[in-house]
């Protein structure tokens, strides 16, 4: 009996307590998308941006077919294979080259379809003159969009037309009492070898790292995209405290400051502002001549990025992200683009490394009353999931669960303004919103980190790339309705390794039988999928003489 | 190259008759067995047999029925003349030398050639069908013989074209005929003729050298044409037509009727070449997929919202043809497929009722008991024996109006026979091959060019294979060992399936049996349990034991198919489990008997959590209500005993339901003395629950081959003997030794009780003896007979009547009794035909 189980809907299903599922991890992973962690059976998917991330990372038809055959049970269905072998076959035909004389040229060693492709109303304007039956030119500046629309096409162009070097500038890490963790080094590897691309860590596992690797392996000058200021400043420091830049070598790019520096990070947020129509900071771009461009959070990247990404095909680019899953389903974008997938690691694995810590994650229900109810049920169906989410029986068991885990560091966490200021009014805890200077926010970010405070309230902007190092309890009042990536973004929060080796504890208040719970149970099938096993538990139970003599009427 | 040296030996045959006469027994059964419609009904005697096997319709469906090789020399010898000697109808067939011999005897065995080697004669209806005529080319691409291209010309032309040609002048048109034909016929004169033929002459003729043999000439013919025609080297046709005659066009041929000449088959190999236990474990694996998708597909119309209804003129509409693929999520053109399968299986047909819809049939509930194997068997033979063909579905037929799935116009009788031809093939092939399609349907095209038409027989080629990838019937593309067996049972074997105690012996096993018994081992053996994880996912890791997997259905929603199926809990699916009945202790119990690992606690808390609202609300069905604001008047009913039948409750002080309707419910009460008005119905709740659809017992549909089947040895020689003797009786031949007769037993018929009488005529049936049986004709007259039963079916007997010496059919009912004749070998004494 062997471990895998290959479906006809292209999942396969392994079963990770068999013997030989370490074997057959390793050999399934080039191709197929892990999709569900759970327990027991971890399911893969089959999907065609997979199958081409293999063929790019140097992967053939033949070693997916083997694999398949090798560990699946049963016979494996002919039409999958056949359209494992189809789908492989088709990345490669069309690739990417420098012409000595014609620039940018685009090969095929296959020339229907070349044929096929140029009559395509989408590529016809991005190519210049036939130069031999299997060659056409390309102009230049269309060698984004020409990779997004042959994707679209069906047929996925290998650019081999290789990069600028940009602009020279020495960046060494500065291993001084750490080190580049193994799989951290090998994802730097992998991206360099594969040119650009996008590496998948989980939270927590040291994302910035990955790129303060890659580019002290550039040598040149780099141009960092992040979310937001906060997570700029972040960057910065870390840069500054793990490779040989200074303080001067680094610029942030933001809504507040405009420097340009060897190493500048810019927020999206700058670059998408439009002011009459244009981009007046699209400019950064050509500013300096960059040797290599960091995507922070790939998942998030708005769709304007995009567009300038596909002028800055030349330079290096490396996206660092959680999850290649985008609630927009733009995940082809960021193929053509940004790159191919270069490194992977599920989080069980390196949680399993002791790199990140383990969560217990626990959901809790709370009991409406009956007035409550009686609301709920009149409400408006716009207003339902807010009137749910904030109602005042979660208030009180949310404060019943700060106060049981009193004295250690607790984040509170949700979505509507209202209530996070009303909770924090009644634990005394300062609330982070989006109104939040940011000179504010890091304040009490430093003293939350140093241990003055133990208890913050904050909304949506805490959500992206802030490190709160100390964290051990996050409770997640309300969210946004059903959010896959931002639950992976939570937990993050609390997943960063503690120093005292404490276990990381996640609530999730829910209101039982309301929309609420419907959303929660959206958000944890996620969590579930990712291996994390959850608890669903009654409030009353949870706090049934648990502080009952502390609480105040 | 006779067969039969007998027959020249005697003097040579003047008619097909004769020669039928001069055969033996087993080469009459041989020609009876290759086309079997000659036998509906057992003609008289040989002339008989002889005339039926000119005939048009008979003769098409000989043609229809020959290799490509044969085929090839049937229209070499139509372009002969007749009758041929055997060289001269080698020479039309340079190349072929080798397999002329077997060609020719093939054609000889199907009644299509006779005479001797010296006088080959092409039975009068093939050679009109083949020759080539003004109005249909040869398919050799010749042309009309020169004598029939001139009829009507005026003998003055005639010898003008003598003399052009540079012959000397006859006196009769006759002879100058001949004293062309000897030009065409001799190379070196011929050579030297065209020799001084213009350039264009030259290329014209070589343009219609390989046909059509027709060209189109303007009205005052340009001058090469005009040299063309004055030596008849073409000749006019029609009004500015002209066509190349036949002897002038096998000169520029050098002698060959066909340009090619296709004497071996093409070989279907080399395939690609897997291992025999790969292609077994594919197979298999599709085979449980194959039983797994018609299980969903009629469980889907088992329902009232899932079962489809039947269009006007018959059949699935499109909208619901899309419906089913998208639930059972496969393509259209493959949805189409298991439907028809189910069909041709019994599986599923039209409920006949009033909104007529399609619903399982009762056959399929006894389906589900039979174990996986012998569903499989029963889909794989239905599917091979089926005239229908799902992939027509989609199309259009001649009239252009859209073929629908279970519609009409799906029937192809060349179906089945293309689809075993197409197997044959792959099992022909070593073990574990996989040939290529076209090389498949290459071969078919040389097997039988006639058949079914070319591009019919292609696309029937090419779905035969999908369908037995689809169906596990290959694995890979390679026949799997234990769908071969099924290739070897007889098309119009009926099923097995009514086992016959005398047939149930293992050494008498059908070939269901053995391929059932060679799938069985290959199947994975159902699993008692499943994996659940803490994101409300049970995996069944392997099929399911049946009562498991029917409660997993209701408890949770099938999310992935497959070798192993996913199934997801949601609040619905709990829902559904409470609704069917299982309480939440149930469930809980159901699932720690059947998981190997613990409970993930959600799990567990989903089902508490829906258990805890499940039934908090309450509904029921009710016929009717009785409302009163009196609370005493209603408790007085309710209490009351002659309404105990109208099953009342109080569900209120002032309500009473009751299950009967509201008609009877007022009916009753003003019966006990009432005076109840009624309401109006608005309110009033009905509910019933759904039962699963069935509709009444059907047969499955019977496949409509367009030849008559492949009749059994024992009605071959019952029948080549009954021709025989009728044969002897018209005179037509001496009387031959004749099979010594056994005599009737003296004494009164037998008179045995009517499953006696079954059983022994059945048992003579297959031992081929002759039993003794009382009989009463349709005026009532008692009589006695000895035959030998051929068949006992249907409530007839088809026997070889020693007495009358012919093959008849007896009602079983007017047979008073039947006993063993003894061995055939018995006292020898002639049937009394006096």
């Amino acid at each position: 009996m062997s471990c895998l189980i290959v479906q006809s809907d292209k999942t396969l299903l392994l079963e990770v307590d068999h013997e030989q599922a370490d074997d057959c991890r390793r050999a399934i992973a080039p191709f197929a998308e892990l999709e569900r962690a759970p327990e027991h059976i971890h399911t893969y998917r089959l999907t065609p941006l997979g199958l081409w991330n293999a063929r790019a990372a140097g992967h053939d038809a033949e070693q997916v077919v083997d694999a398949l055959v090798t560990y699946s049970r049963y016979p494996v269905p002919h039409a999958l294979l056949v359209d494992v072998a189809e789908t492989m076959d088709r990345y490669g035909r069309l690739r990417l080259l420098k012409h000595p004389v014609h620039g940018l040229v685009l090969e095929s060693s296959d020339r229907p379809v070349l044929e096929e492709i140029l009559r395509s109303k989408r590529i016809q304007p991005l190519v210049g003159a036939r130069i031999d039956p299997d060659t056409v030119a390309v102009h230049p500046s269309e060698r984004g969009q020409i990779k997004q629309a042959l994707l679209k096409l069906g047929w996925p162009a290998e650019d081999l037309a290789g990069y600028v070097d940009g602009e020279a500038h020495p960046i060494e890490l500065d291993e001084d009492g750490w080190a580049l963790r193994p799989y951290q080094r090998q994802a730097v590897e992998n991206f360099w070898h594969g040119g650009s691309g996008v590496v998948v860590l989980p939270c927590g596992a040291g994302k910035t790292l990955v790129g303060a690797g890659a580019m002290a392996t550039a040598k040149a000058t780099t141009l960092i995209l992040v979310t937001n200021t906060v997570s700029a400043r972040q960057w910065k420091s870390e840069l500054v405290r793990r490779t040989s830049l200074t303080e001067s070598e680094v610029g942030e790019y933001s809504g507040a400051k405009k420097e340009i520096r060897p190493v500048t990070i810019a927020t999206y947020q700058v670059l998408t502002t439009k002011r009459k129509g244009v981009y007046p900071h699209l400019e950064l771009f050509d500013s300096r001549d960059w040797g290599l461009i960091v995507y922070d959070e790939v998942h998030l990247l708005p769709a304007p990025v995009f567009k300038f990404t596909a002028d800055l095909q030349a330079r290096r680019r490396i996206g660092l992200t959680a999850t290649l899953v985008r609630e927009d389903g733009r995940e082809s974008d960021v193929f053509s683009l940004i790159g191919p997938k270069r490194f992977d690691a599920p989080w069980k694995e390196i949680e399993a490394q002791g790199y990140i810590a383990p969560a217990d994650c626990v959901e809790v229900r709370v009991d409406l009353t009956e007035s409550e109810r009686l609301a709920y049920a009149t409400a408006e169906s716009d207003e339902k999931y807010r009137f749910c989410s904030t109602t005042a029986s979660k208030q009180r068991v949310t404060e019943a669960l700060v106060r049981r885990h009193a004295g250690q560091q607790t984040l509170v966490i949700g979505q509507y303004i209202d209530q996070l200021d009303e909770l924090g009014e009644h634990l005394g805890a300062p609330v982070i919103k989006g109104d939040t200077g940011n000179a504010q926010r890091e304040k009490l970010f430093d003293a939350f980190r140093a241990g003055e405070l133990s208890v913050l309230v904050v909304s949506k902007v805490a959500n992206f790339s802030i490190d709160l190092p100390e964290a051990t309890v996050a409770i997640q009042v309300s969210g946004t309705f059903g959010s896959r990536q931002e639950e992976a973004q939570r937990l993050g929060r609390v997943l960063r390794p503690k120093a005292d080796g404490h276990e990381a504890r996640f609530y999730s208040v829910v209101a039982r039988d309301t929309v609420d719970q419907d959303f929660a149970a959206h958000r944890q099938r996620f969590l579930a999928e990712q291996g994390y096993a959850y608890r669903i538990v009654d409030a009353s139970e949870l706090l049934a003489g648990d502080e009952e003599p502390d609480e105040v009427g | 190259m006779t067969t039969e040296p007998a027959a020249e030996r005697r003097a040579a045959p003047r008619t097909l008759a004769d020669e039928l006469r001069s055969r033996t027994d087993d080469a009459l059964a041989a020609l009876l067995r290759a086309r079997p419609d000659l036998l509906s009904p057992v003609p008289g005697d040989l002339s008989q047999l002889a005339t039926r096997a000119g005939a048009r319709p008979s003769v098409l469906r000989a043609l229809e029925r020959l290799d490509r090789f044969a085929l090839q020399a049937a229209e070499a010898l139509a372009v002969a003349p007749d009758p041929s000697p055997y060289g001269e109808l080698a020479a039309l067939l340079p190349g072929g030398e080798e397999e002329l011999p077997r060609a020719l005897g093939l054609l000889r065995e199907r009644a299509l050639v006779w005479g001797g080697d010296d006088r080959l004669r092409l039975v009068r209806t093939a050679r009109e069908l083949l020759a080539p005529s003004a109005s249909r080319p040869s398919p050799t691409g010749l042309g009309p013989s020169l004598a029939e291209a001139t009829a009507g010309m005026s003998p003055g032309r005639l010898q003008e074209i003598l003399t052009a040609a540079g012959l000397p002048t006859t006196h009769d048109p006759v002879s100058a005929l001949e004293s062309l034909a000897s030009l065409f016929g001799d190379r070196e004169r011929m050579d030297a003729l065209l020799g001084q033929a213009p350039e264009e002459a030259r290329a014209m003729l070589a343009k219609l050298m390989w046909g059509p043999p027709y060209g189109e000439v303007s009205e005052v013919p340009s001058p090469p044409v005009r040299w063309l025609l004055d030596r008849a080297l073409l000749l006019p046709a029609a009004p500015r037509t002209v066509v190349l005659p036949r002897e002038v066009a096998l000169h520029l041929r050098g002698g060959r009727a066909h340009r090619r000449l296709e004497p071996l088959p093409p070989p279907v190999g080399p395939g690609r070449a897997r291992t025999p236990a790969v292609a077994d474990s594919a197979g298999a694996g599709q085979a449980l997929a194959a039983l797994a998708a018609v299980e969903e597909l009629l469980e889907l119309w088992s329902t009232d919202a899932g079962a489809p209804p039947v269009l006007r003129a018959g059949g699935l509409g499109v909208r619901d043809l899309k419906r089913t693929a998208v639930a059972l999520d496969v393509s259209e053109p493959v949805a189409a497929f298991w439907i028809e399968l189910a069909y041709a299986a019994g599986l599923l047909a039209s409920d006949g009722e009033e909104g007529e819809r399609y619903a399982p049939t009762p056959a399929y509930d006894a389906w589900l008991e039979e174990p996986p194997e012998r569903r499989w068997t029963r889909l794989a033979r239905a599917w091979l024996a089926a005239t229908r063909l799902a992939g027509l579905v989609g199309g259009r037929d001649a009239r252009s109006r859209t073929l629908g799935a279970l519609g009409p116009g799906l029937d192809r009788g060349p179906a089945p026979e293309l689809r075993r031809r197409t197997l044959g093939l792959l099992a022909a092939e070593p073990a574990g091959t996989a040939p290529e399609a076209d090389a498949v349907a290459a071969r078919l095209d040389w097997e039988c060019p006639l058949r079914g038409g070319a591009e019919l027989r292609g696309r029937i080629v090419r779905w035969t294979l999908t369908e037995a990838e689809l169906l596990g019937v290959t694995g890979r593309g390679a026949l799997t060992s234990y769908a071969r067996p099924l290739l070897d049972g007889s098309a119009a074997d009926p099923d097995t399936a009514g086992p016959e105690p005398e047939t149930a012996g293992p050494d008498t096993a059908g070939p269901a049996d053995t391929a059932a018994s060679l799938l069985a081992p290959l199947l994975p053996e159902p699993l008692d349990h499943v994996l659940l994880q803490a994101d409300l996912t049970a995996v069944a890791p392997g099929p399911l034991r049946r009562h498991l997997a029917e409660t997993l259905n209701t408890l949770a929603d099938v999310e992935s198919k497959g070798g192993a199926t996913v199934y997801r809990f949601t609040p619905e699916s709990v829902r559904r489990a409470l609704d069917a009945g299982h309480s939440a202790g149930d469930l809980h119990s159901f699932l720690a008997a059947h998981s190997r690992t613990p409970v993930p606690q959600p799990l567990a808390y989903l089902i508490d959590d829906v258990a805890r609202r499940h039934g908090r609300l309450r509904v029921g069905a009710a016929g009717s209500y009785v409302r009163c604001d009196d609370d005493t008047l209603l408790a007085e009913i309710a209490a009351d005993r002659r309404a105990a039948s109208l099953g009342l409750r109080l569900l209120a002080p002032t309500v009473l339901a009751a299950q009967a309707d509201p008609a009877t419910l007022l009916e009753r009460l003003r019966a006990m003395g009432y005076a109840p008005a009624a309401e109006s119905a608005e309110g009033d709740v009905v509910v019933h629950r759904a039962d699963a659809l069935r509709t009444p017992p059907r047969t499955a549909p019977e496949p409509v081959p367009d030849g008559p089947p492949d009749p059994g040895a024992p009605l071959l020689a019952a029948a080549v003997r009954a021709i025989r003797s009728g044969d002897v009786a018209a005179g037509g031949a001496p009387p031959r030794p004749r099979r010594p007769v056994p005599a009737a037993p003296g004494g009164p018929p037998p008179r045995t009780p009517a499953a006696d009488t079954l059983a022994v005529l059945r048992a003579a049936a297959r031992r081929g003896t002759p039993v003794w049986i009382g009989h009463v004709d349709a005026d009532g007259t008692a009589g006695q007979r000895v035959v030998e039963p051929v068949r006992v079916e249907g409530g007839l007997v088809t026997a070889y009547d020693h007495t009358a010496e012919e093959v008849r059919t007896y009602p079983l009912h007017r047979i008073t009794g039947a006993a063993d004749a003894g061995a055939p070998d018995g006292p020898a004494e002639t049937a009394g035909r006096a």
